[in-house]
C-alpha cells in the first residue's frame, strides 16, 4: 500500500508501506503495484478483489489505530461514551410465575452487572491464544515420544530383541519399562510449562497425564508396524498430524459449544481462564484416553513377538497378522464382540476423516463417496477379526462363521446405541450423522442389516475364493445402498 | 554417468514399491482439508461478516424505552436491523420480559435517557453458548452506535466508513494452504533423504554400493535427485489440485521451480546434517529442530521463501524470477558444501563396520 501526507502509521508486517507523493499514490495504484492508497484521511482503492481485500484488513488495522489516537487526544468518556452492562437473565416459564407466592421472588433481577463493557475496547471472547498455549504441552510430549519409538527400533537393528524375549521379563514389563523414562521427562516438561505460564501444576498434569499416556500408546504402535526408516518417519509423521489436530479442533470451540470437551486442551483452555469445571467435563475426554492407552499395552504385549516384528511384508499383510495375534489368545465368542464394541469409537473417528477429505469434492459426488467410505469401514472393522481367524484355520464351520457373524454385528450396534446416549445433542440432531451412526429405526432392523452385511462379508472371503478385498467392497457397497435407502425415507 | 541414473532409480523405485509415499499424499491432503474446515467452522463461530452474511444474525432483540430515549432507541434500532437482527420495542421492562419468558426474544437492551456517558443494560439468556453467540453478533450494531455517539460529542473518528471484502479466506488460501502444500514435499524430502542415507551406512550396503563405478558424492546427489524428483511431482498434483478447487495460481512456473528449489535446499541441509551426525534419530532431531527455527525465524524476514510463494502466487508487483534466482544461489553453495564433505560417510560406515566385527 501507499501512503503520503498525515496519514496514520502503519506498523501492521501484513502491510507493505511506501511513501509516496499523491499523484505517484493515484498512478501506481491504478497500476496495480499497490492496493490501497491513503492520502492523510482519505483512502482509495479499486474495485477488484485484490483492493477490497486490502480494504477490509486495513479497515481492522484502522479501527484499533484511531482508538488509540482519540485516547490521547480526549478525554477518557468523550472517547468513551457508550457502556454496555452484561446481565444474565432465567426466563421464568409462565405458569411457574403465576404460581409463586406473594413473598418470593424468583425472577429477581441483580442490580449490579455480570461484567461492564466498552464495545470497542472490548472484542467478545475467543480462545484462539489460550489453545495455543495449551498446544504447548503436546509438543514436548510428541517429540520425547519420537525417542521412546526409536528405542524400540534399536532393538530390531541390533538383533537384541530375540535374547530380551528369551529371558524371564514379559512383554509387559519391557514395553512399561521403556515407557517409564519417557513418561518422566513428559510429565517434567508439562510441570516446567505449568510454572512458566502461571497454571496450577497441579491441574494441568492432572487434565494432560490421560493426554500423555494416550500419545504414548499410539506410538507405541509405530515400531511394531514399520519395516524400513522411510516408514516410521512417515507412519510417525501421520500420526502427529492426526493427534494434534483431533486435540486442537474440538478446543477451539471452548464456549461456544459442548463438543469442545472432547478434547483435553478445553480443560487447560477453561484452565487459563479461570472458569471451573466438573467431574462429568473432565472424564469426557479423559476416559477414552485412559482405555486407548490399556488397549494398546494390551495389543503391544500380543504384538512383542519376533516373528511379527522382523517379518518384512505388506502393512496391510501385518494389520492382519496382527489382528489374528491379539484376537487367538482368547475364545473367539467372546473376544470377536468386544472387539467390535471396543473399535466403534475408531469407526467414528474415520468416519470423521472421511468427512474432512470428502470436503474437497463436489457437493452430489460427495454424498456418494461419504456413504461408500463410511460403510466399507464400518464393514471392515465388524469382519476383519472374523476373517483372520477364518483364514488361519482357528474357525472353521458354516455355523461357527454365521454365529460369530451375529455377535460381531451385535457388539457393533449395542456399542453405537451407547455412544448415541452418552453423546452429545448436538451431534445426533445433524440427519447425515443420524443415519451414519444409525441412531433411526428399531433395534432389530439395524441389526438383522448389520447381520447380513458382515456376514456375506465374511462367508465370501471365508469360504469363496473371491478376496476379502473385494468380499468387503460388495458388502460395503449394499451397505451404503441401504444407508442411502434410509436417508431418502428420513 | 550411467550409475548415477541407476541408483536414482533404485531410490525412486524403492519408494514407490513400499508404497509408504501414500502416507504422506494423504497428510497433505489431510492438512490441507482439515484446515479449511476448522477455518469454515471458526468463521461460522466467530466472524460477525461470516454469520450475517450466511443469514444468522437472525436473533430478536427487544429495545425497552422509557419514554424520553427515543432518539437513541431509533438509532440502535436502525444499526441493529441494518444486519437483519429482528428489532422489537417496548415501553417497559416487565413488557419486554414477559416476551422473552416465553421464548420469542433473545435478548432485551434497556436504553436510557440521553448523557454523557450512554450505559446501556444487555440481558443475555444463561446458556454460555448462547449468550456468546448474541454477544458476537451485537458486537458490530453497538461499534458503530459508540462511533455514532463519538460524533455527536465532537470526537472526530477517521476511516469509520469502509466495507471492502472479507479476506480471510484469500489470506488463508494463499498464505497458509499454498505454503503447506507447497513446502510439506520439500520437508518429506529432506526426511527421506536422512533415511536414506543413514539406512545405507547402518545396514552396511554403502560399501556394497561403492563396488559400482560411483563416487560417494554422486551416490548422495543420486538420492537427492530421486527426492527432488519426487517433490516436483506431489508440488505439480497440489498446484492441479488449487486449480480445480478455483485457487487460481499466477506464476505457476516459478512457483514450482521455487519449491523444488527449497525442496533441494532441504534435502541437501538434511545431507549435511547426516554426513555430520552419528545416527538416524539424532539426524531427524536436529534436521525438525533447524526446519523449526528457519522456518519461524523466516516470517521476520522479507526475503522468506513462504512470503515469496504466496507473492508470486497472487502477481505481486514487486516479485518476480530475481528472489527465485537467490534461492538457487542458496542451493547451489550448499550443494557445493555437501559435495566436499560427504566422504565422511564412508569413514562412519568403515568404523560401524569394525564396532561390529
Amino acid at each position: 500500500m501507499g501512503v503520503s501526507g498525515n496519514a496514520p502509521l502503519i506498523t501492521d508486517s501484513r502491510f507493505s508501506v511506501q511513501q509516496v507523493t499523491p499523484d505517484q499514490g493515484q498512478r501506481i495504484l491504478q497500476a496495480r503495484a499497490i492496493d490501497v492508497f491513503i492520502n492523510g484521511t482519505n483512502l482509495a482503492s479499486r474495485p477488484d478483489d485484490r483492493s477490497q481485500y486490502a480494504v477490509y484488513a486495513l479497515k481492522l488495522y484502522l479501527k484499533k489505530e484511531e482508538v488509540q489516537r482519540i485516547t490521547s487526544a480526549y478525554p477518557y468518556d468523550q472517547s468513551f461514551p457508550l457502556r454496555v452492562g452484561i446481565y444474565t437473565l432465567n426466563p421464568i416459564p409462565p405458569s411457574a410465575a403465576a404460581g409463586s407466592n406473594a413473598g418470593a421472588n424468583p425472577g429477581a433481577v441483580s442490580t449490579t452487572p455480570d461484567e461492564t463493557i466498552i464495545p470497542s475496547l472490548t472484542p467478545p471472547p475467543t480462545p484462539f491464544v489460550q489453545v495455543l498455549v495449551s498446544l504447548l504441552y503436546i509438543l514436548p510430549v510428541t517429540f520425547i515420544s519420537i525417542f521412546f519409538t526409536s528405542s524400540f527400533m534399536d532393538e530390531k537393528i541390533n538383533r537384541r530383541l530375540t535374547t530380551l524375549l528369551s529371558t524371564p521379563v514379559t512383554p509387559l514389563q519391557i514395553i512399561l519399562g521403556k515407557m517409564l523414562p519417557y513418561l518422566l521427562f513428559a510429565t517434567g516438561a508439562t510441570t516446567l510449562i505449568a510454572f512458566i505460564t502461571h497454571a496450577s501444576v497441579a491441574l494441568a498434569i492432572a487434565i494432560f497425564t490421560p493426554a500423555t499416556l494416550f500419545i504414548f500408546a499410539i506410538y507405541l504402535m509405530v515400531p511394531l508396524f514399520y519395516r524400513t526408516f522411510k516408514d516410521t518417519t512417515f507412519i510417525a509423521m501421520l500420526v502427529t498430524t492426526m493427534t494434534t489436530a483431533f486435540l486442537v479442533f474440538p478446543a477451539m470451540f471452548t464456549g461456544t459449544s459442548e463438543l469442545a470437551y472432547l478434547s483435553p486442551l478445553a480443560l487447560a483452555v477453561k484452565m487459563y481462564r479461570g472458569e471451573p469445571f466438573g467431574w462429568r467435563e473432565y472424564l469426557f475426554p479423559s476416559l477414552p484416553m485412559l482405555v486407548v492407552f490399556g488397549l494398546a499395552l494390551y495389543a503391544g504385549t500380543c504384538l512383542l513377538n519376533e516373528e511379527f516384528l522382523m517379518a518384512y511384508r505388506s502393512l496391510t499383510r501385518k494389520m492382519l497378522d496382527a489382528v489374528y495375534l491379539v484376537l487367538h489368545g482368547s475364545r473367539p465368542s467372546i473376544a470377536i464382540p468386544v472387539f467390535s464394541l471396543l473399535l466403534v469409537p475408531v469407526v467414528y473417528l474415520g468416519q470423521v476423516v472421511i468427512l474432512v477429505f470428502a470436503s474437497n469434492l463436489p457437493p452430489g459426488v460427495m454424498l456418494g463417496g461419504v456413504l461408500a467410505a463410511a460403510a466399507l469401514v464400518e464393514e471392515t472393522v465388524k469382519s476383519v477379526g472374523i476373517f483372520t481367524l477364518v483364514e488361519k484355520g482357528a474357525v472353521r464351520s458354516l455355523r461357527a462363521i454365521l454365529g460369530l457373524s451375529f455377535l460381531s454385528a451385535a457388539g457393533f450396534l449395542l456399542s453405537e446405541k451407547l455412544l448415541v446416549f452418552l453423546s452429545i445433542s448436538a451431534v445426533s440432531q445433524i440427519p447425515l450423522a443420524g443415519i451414519l451412526f444409525s441412531s433411526g429405526g428399531l433395534f432389530l432392523v439395524p441389526l438383522a442389516a448389520h447381520f447380513l452385511f458382515t456376514s456375506l462379508v465374511c462367508l465370501l472371503a471365508g469360504k469363496t475364493r473371491l478376496p476379502y478385498r473385494y468380499a468387503l467392497l460388495l458388502a460395503a457397497l449394499a451397505h451404503a445402498f441401504y444407508n442411502y435407502m434410509l436417508l431418502l425415507h428420513a | 554417468m550411467s550409475a548415477f541414473f541407476a541408483v536414482m532409480r533404485k531410490e525412486l523405485n524403492s519408494v514407490l514399491r513400499e508404497r509408504t509415499i501414500v502416507i504422506a499424499i494423504l497428510i497433505q491432503l489431510f492438512v490441507a482439508s482439515f484446515s479449511s474446515t476448522l477455518l469454515l467452522g471458526m468463521l461460522s463461530m466467530y466472524d460477525t461478516d461470516t454469520i450475517v452474511s450466511v443469514g444468522g444474525a437472525n436473533i430478536a432483540v427487544g429495545l425497552v424505552n422509557d419514554g424520553s430515549s427515543w432518539p437513541q432507541v431509533q438509532k440502535l434500532s436502525s444499526l441493529l436491523s441494518a444486519q437483519k437482527t429482528r428489532v422489537t420495542l417496548f415501553n417497559s421492562f416487565q413488557a419486554a420480559r414477559a416476551v422473552f419468558n416465553s421464548g420469542k426474544l433473545d435478548a432485551i437492551i434497556e436504553v436510557p435517557a440521553d448523557q454523557a456517558v450512554m450505559t446501556l443494560k444487555l440481558y443475555l439468556p444463561p446458556q454460555d453458548v448462547k449468550a456468546s453467540f448474541i454477544r458476537i453478533i451485537l458486537q458490530k450494531p453497538l461499534e458503530a452506535y459508540e462511533n455514532d455517539l463519538r460524533l455527536n460529542r465532537g470526537v472526530d473518528i477517521n476511516f469509520t466508513g469502509l466495507t471492502g471484502k472479507p479476506a480471510t479466506s484469500f489470506e488463508f488460501a494463499y498464505s497458509v494452504i499454498l505454503p503447506i502444500l507447497m513446502f510439506f514435499p520439500a520437508f518429506v524430502a529432506g526426511g527421506m533423504v536422512i533415511d536414506s542415507l543413514s539406512e545405507e551406512v547402518e545396514n552396511n550396503t554403502l560399501q556394497t554400493l561403492l563396488s559400482a563405478p560411483i563416487s560417494i558424492p554422486q551416490l548422495v546427489f543420486a538420492k537427492i535427485g530421486a527426492a527432488l524428483i519426487l517433490a516436483a511431482v506431489q508440488c505439480s498434483a497440489w498446484l492441479v489440485m488449487l486449480s480445480i478447487n478455483r485457487i487460481a495460481i499466477q506464476n505457476a512456473a516459478w512457483v514450482l521451480i521455487l519449491a523444488v528449489i527449497i525442496a533441494g535446499i532441504l534435502s541437501t541441509l538434511a545431507g549435511l546434517v547426516v554426513v555430520f551426525l552419528k545416527d538416524r534419530e539424532r539426524s531427524q532431531f536436529v534436521f525438525s529442530l533447524v526446519l523449526l527455527v528457519a522456518a519461524g525465524g523466516s516470517y521476520f524476514v522479507d526475503l522468506s521463501p513462504l512470503k515469496i510463494i504466496s507473492r508470486l502466487a497472487v502477481n505481486d508487483f514487486y516479485t518476480s524470477g530475481w528472489q527465485v534466482s537467490l534461492f538457487a544461489l542458496l542451493f547451489g553453495l550448499l550443494a557445493l558444501l555437501l559435495g566436499r564433505f560427504s566422504r565422511r560417510l564412508m569413514l562412519r560406515a568403515i568404523a560401524l563396520k569394525k564396532e561390529m566385527g
